[in-house]
């Protein structure tokens, strides 16, 4: 599983390295390194330090609080209805990934390794869909959404409309061109002695696919997890769109709100802001390596 | 499953072909799911946009209406043209001027003599053709363009050449080199409405937010940072300039320096995996060679990282004229809208002005521009890529 996954990157990091050794040039290359990083970090510093603040704090030239507020984060957990729109996030973004790991899963198969007519013209269409942006689609979405072009399915009480419901916020996400062209990259290169065997033994693609493909695609897989869940996690201008009551407002609709309704209270506004970075940041540090050489081997953004 | 048994199909034609069927249909039934969803909510709605925007659509459908959307947002056609002449015409001053600098006798002279008449020429058609668009189309629109250019030249260079020497620096046998690149890839990842709102607080234009307090210790006065319409020249530097030359104001210039902190990190990790493929014989060679290391970092890293350098300015150039979210959140009503770049425009026109076929026209003139903008960077930076 390495070794394919190995083909798939340009170069392991450490391999090459011009090597210079001044001393005080060495000393001046970590003083920059610290201080992009200090940079990058300093925003962060700055929030968890404020949401640990009390009010009066926030407004003195002040640095850390001198005894920190754990309160603020259970006032923005249930004041501000965080828990809800924490737990509709965890929702949305749960039934998305289902949703489109099945979807891409198999078109990723199929246009690596069925042959088809109209594959590559398929193909194409598919991929050229990544440039259209977003300003474009949404409005045509949003009616559609409202049922105003085809009618939608859905439940009695949903009068023929999608807005405030959960199918809202997951279905136009359940299937999108850089998962689909992520995986076909990798199913392609699975050898085809392994198909002839599986024929062999009687198994159609669902099977081969089912059994031999995906215990050795976890790499690629999981990197289309990852993006995804951000990519959901993160959302903001459609959820905005589509929800105008809080039944089904993710975390991202409801710190933008929390904006307004915080007012001046900046410490419960960061509380807030720690909560919904805190599940990214989770997943992120455990699974920093693949994270980051994901990136640098696509080379996409998520 | 036992039928599709190949060693016997092969010699049979009809088998074949049932095998064949068989396939083909694996095939569709497998893209189904993905393409009922991609059609529905990716393909369908380009369609309908261009239908859409040619209908006085305000929440409901009303009359057809044709271009009618898309001259009240650009204003004058004649005025259009003469602009997008005006643009041509510098492109092709530049042309001249590539040429000019390549021949090597007297003509060199005369060559770009002409070029800048040709640009002086394309700068007075530009003008005057934005003062035609502007005089009759929607201000609001139009005065959202130099704004997200503004934008745009203000983090794209900035971020990548900040990446290009942090990726670097890295790069020299650096202890903890994951530990660094795991933070500066902090920001990216982390949701951008959150970070926004860090944000807001950071340069916020009371006396002891972040950004002033950093003021103050070099001795500076406070500043209302994303409270601030006026431009940045006019507050930090005093200046007095006019029109587009005035640039962006405090406010946008808050929100440049929150895109550059966000990308940085981004390109580092790619400039990172870059500098990886770069064989390091090269290097050996040019050192051998007598190059120091600012040689081999011009005549080496660079051209052999003009690939991604191009990819990653083509991909943020791009990310720019799209930005919303962060822009979104960070505006706020004392920067008397002069944050509000085209994406957000559009967006007002929809949402707040219920102005569906018109937002809708807007939007597809701001994906031809992209379009157009794509194909000059293609051009003009293009050409300069080495390939190895």
């Amino acid at each position: 599983m390495a070794d394919t996954m190995q083909t798939l990157q340009t170069q392991p990091l450490e391999k090459t390295r011009p090597h210079f050794d001044v001393r005080p040039v060495r000393v001046l290359i970590y003083l920059i390194l610290i201080a992009g990083a200090v940079l990058a970090i300093l925003p962060f510093f700055w929030m968890v330090s404020t949401s640990l603040m009390t009010l009066g704090e926030t407004i003195n030239k002040q640095w850390l609080p001198k005894a920190p507020q754990f309160s603020n984060y259970v006032e923005a957990w249930t004041e501000a209805k965080f828990s809800k729109y924490f737990l509709n996030s965890v929702i949305i973004t749960t039934v998305t990934l289902a949703g489109l790991l099945t979807t891409s899963i198999l078109a990723g198969y199929a246009f690596g390794r069925i042959k088809f007519i109209g594959r590559n013209v398929l193909f194409a269409i598919l991929l050229s869909t990544m440039m259209i942006p977003e300003s474009v689609t949404m409005i045509p979405n949003f009616l559609m959404i409202r049922g105003d072009i085809i009618p939608l399915p859905g439940l009695p009480g949903w009068g023929g409309s999608w807005l405030n419901h959960l199918p809202a916020l997951t279905v136009p996400f359940m299937a999108n061109a850089f998962s689909i062209f992520l995986l076909r990259q990798f199913f392609i290169q699975i050898p085809d002695e392994l198909w002839d065997a599986a024929r062999i033994d009687g198994a159609g693609h669902l099977r081969f696919l089912l059994q031999v493909v995906l215990p050795i695609s976890k790499a690629p897989i999981m990197t289309v997890l990852l993006f995804s869940f951000i990519g959901s996690w993160n959302a903001f201008l459609w959820p905005l769109l589509v929800t105008t009551k809080p039944t089904w407002r993710p975390l991202m609709v409801g710190l933008w709100t929390f904006v307004s309704e915080a007012g001046p209270e900046t410490q419960l506004l960061m509380a807030g802001a720690v909560i919904t970075i805190f599940p990214i940041l989770v997943l992120y540090f455990l699974t920093q390596k693949q994270f980051t050489e994901g990136i640098a081997t696509t080379g996409l953004k998520g | 499953m036992a039928t599709t048994m190949p060693s016997k199909a092969g010699y049979r034609r009809p088998r074949l072909r049932w095998l064949d069927v068989k396939e083909q249909l694996t095939g569709y039934l497998f893209i189904l799911p993905a393409f009922t969803v991609i059609t529905l909510f990716g393909l369908f709605p380009i369609g309908y946009a261009v239908y859409m925007s040619t209908f006085r659509w305000r929440v409901r459908k009303g009359n057809f209406v044709g271009l009618e959307n898309y001259t009240k947002t650009l204003g004058d056609w004649q005025g259009v043209a003469v602009f997008i002449a005006g643009l041509i015409l510098m492109i092709i001053a530049y042309w001249i001027w590539q040429n000019a600098f390549r021949s090597l006798d007297n003509r060199k002279l005369v060559v770009g003599a002409l070029g800048s008449f040709v640009l002086l020429v394309a700068g007075w058609l530009t003008a005057s053709g934005w003062g035609r668009m502007i005089a009759a189309g929607d201000k609001d629109f139009l005065e959202s363009l130099p704004r997200t250019l503004y934008y745009a030249m203000g983090t794209v260079p900035a971020e990548i050449a900040m990446a290009l020497v942090l990726a670097y620096l890295l790069y020299q046998k650096i202890h903890g080199q994951e530990f660094f690149r795991m933070l500066y890839f902090l920001p990216y990842i982390t949701p951008v409405v959150a970070t926004a709102v860090v944000f807001r607080t950071i340069f916020n234009s009371r006396e002891t937010s972040l950004a002033n307090q950093f003021l103050a210790f070099f001795g500076k006065e406070p500043q209302r940072w994303l409270f601030e319409p006026k431009p940045f020249n006019n507050v930090m530097f005093g200046m007095n300039l006019e029109g587009f030359w005035a640039g962006p104001s405090m406010a946008l210039v808050s929100i440049i320096f929150f895109g550059i902190w966000t990308y940085v990190g981004y390109n580092t990790v790619i400039f990172l995996a870059g500098l990886g493929s770069i064989p390091s014989e090269l290097y050996e060679a040019a050192e051998i060679d007598g190059a120091n290391k600012w040689h081999s970092f011009r005549y080496i890293t660079l051209p052999l990282l003009s690939p991604i350098t191009f990819y990653l300015g083509l991909i943020a150039f791009i990310g720019t004229f799209k930005a919303f979210n962060h822009i979104y959140v960070m505006r706020v009503p004392s920067a008397l809208g002069t944050v509000d770049v085209t994406s957000v425009t559009i967006f007002d026109t929809f949402y707040k002005a219920n102005q569906y076929g018109y937002a809708t026209a807007q939007a597809i003139i701001l994906f031809f521009i992209i379009l157009g903008l794509t194909l000059v960077q293609n051009k003009v930076f293009g050409e300069r890529v080495f390939y190895g």
